[in-house]
C-alpha cells in the first residue's frame, strides 16, 4: 500500500474524509467522524505528526504534502 | 557542511518562538526562526542550491550535498493563497545564497492577524546534525543562522 492509501486508511477510509488541502508541510483534513482517525496508523504511513481539534485533523508529512494531496485527491475521485 | 543563512532581517526568536506546534515542537525538522522586519523585503534562498518546492509563502531549497532547508514565511499563510506574495524565483531553478526568492510584506501579514515569524528548517535532520544555532537577537539578512553538518 503506498503512501497516500495508507493515509486515507488511516483517515477511516475514503467516505470519512470531507477534505482535504495541502499546506506546506502538512494536509490539512476534515474529517465526518475523528472516532475514525488511527494517529498510530497515519505515523506507520510516514507522518511526523498529528494534531487534532475537533473534525479537523493536520496529518504532518514534510514538504511533500502538496504530491501526497494530489495522490490522495486521485485516490478519492 | 552548510551554512544556513537568514533569509530576513529581523529578530531570531528560535523555532519555540513559532506560534505553530508543527514548527515550534521541531516536527519537520530543527532549525531556527526569525521575526523579520516589518518592512516590505523579498526573503532570500538561504543555502546555494536547488529550488524543489516554491510556494507563494514556503519554499525549500536542496544543496549539493542533500541538505533541503525550509523558509516559511508566517504562520497559517497558506491561507493567503498566494495574495501579498511574488515569486522572484521559478521552482527547479538552481539559486546562490542570497538570490532572492519571494517578495512579501510582513506588516501586511500581521495586519491581517497572522504572525509573520519566518522559520528556517533542516528538513529530516537530527537535532545534532546543527550547530551553532542562533536562537536570540537581532540578524541580518544573510548572516549565518546555523551551520548543518
Amino acid at each position: 500500500m503506498d503512501k497516500a492509501e495508507a493515509i486515507i486508511a488511516a483517515l477511516g477510509g475514503a467516505d470519512n474524509i470531507d477534505e482535504i488541502e495541502p499546506c506546506a508541510t502538512r494536509l490539512r483534513t476534515v474529517v465526518s467522524d475523528a472516532d475514525l482517525v488511527n494517529e498510530a496508523g497515519l505515523k506507520a504511513a510516514g507522518a511526523f505528526g498529528v494534531m487534532r481539534s475537533g473534525n479537523v485533523v493536520q496529518v504532518v508529512v514534510g514538504p511533500d504534502a502538496d504530491t501526497i494531496a494530489s495522490d490522495i485527491e486521485d485516490l478519492l475521485d | 557542511m552548510t551554512r544556513v543563512l537568514s533569509p530576513v532581517a529581523g529578530q531570531v526568536v528560535g523555532l519555540a518562538g513559532v506560534p505553530d506546534p508543527v514548527f515550534a515542537q521541531a516536527m519537520v525538522g530543527p532549525g531556527t526562526a526569525v521575526d523579520p522586519e516589518r518592512a516590505p523585503g523579498q526573503a532570500i534562498a538561504p543555502v546555494t542550491g536547488t529550488i524543489v518546492k516554491l510556494h507563494p509563502h514556503a519554499f525549500v531549497v536542496v544543496d549539493d550535498e542533500g541538505h533541503g532547508v525550509l523558509v516559511h514565511l508566517g504562520v497559517d499563510t497558506v491561507q493567503l493563497k498566494g495574495e501579498g506574495f511574488e515569486l522572484l524565483a521559478a521552482e527547479g531553478d538552481a539559486v546562490e545564497a542570497g538570490q532572492p526568492v519571494v517578495g512579501w510584506n510582513p506588516a501586511a501579514i500581521e495586519a491581517g492577524g497572522r504572525s509573520p515569524v519566518c522559520a528556517v528548517v533542516a528538513l529530516d535532520a537530527p537535532a545534532d546534525a546543527l550547530s551553532d544555532v542562533k536562537e536570540s537577537g537581532a540578524v541580518e539578512k544573510g548572516a549565518e543562522l546555523y551551520t548543518w553538518r
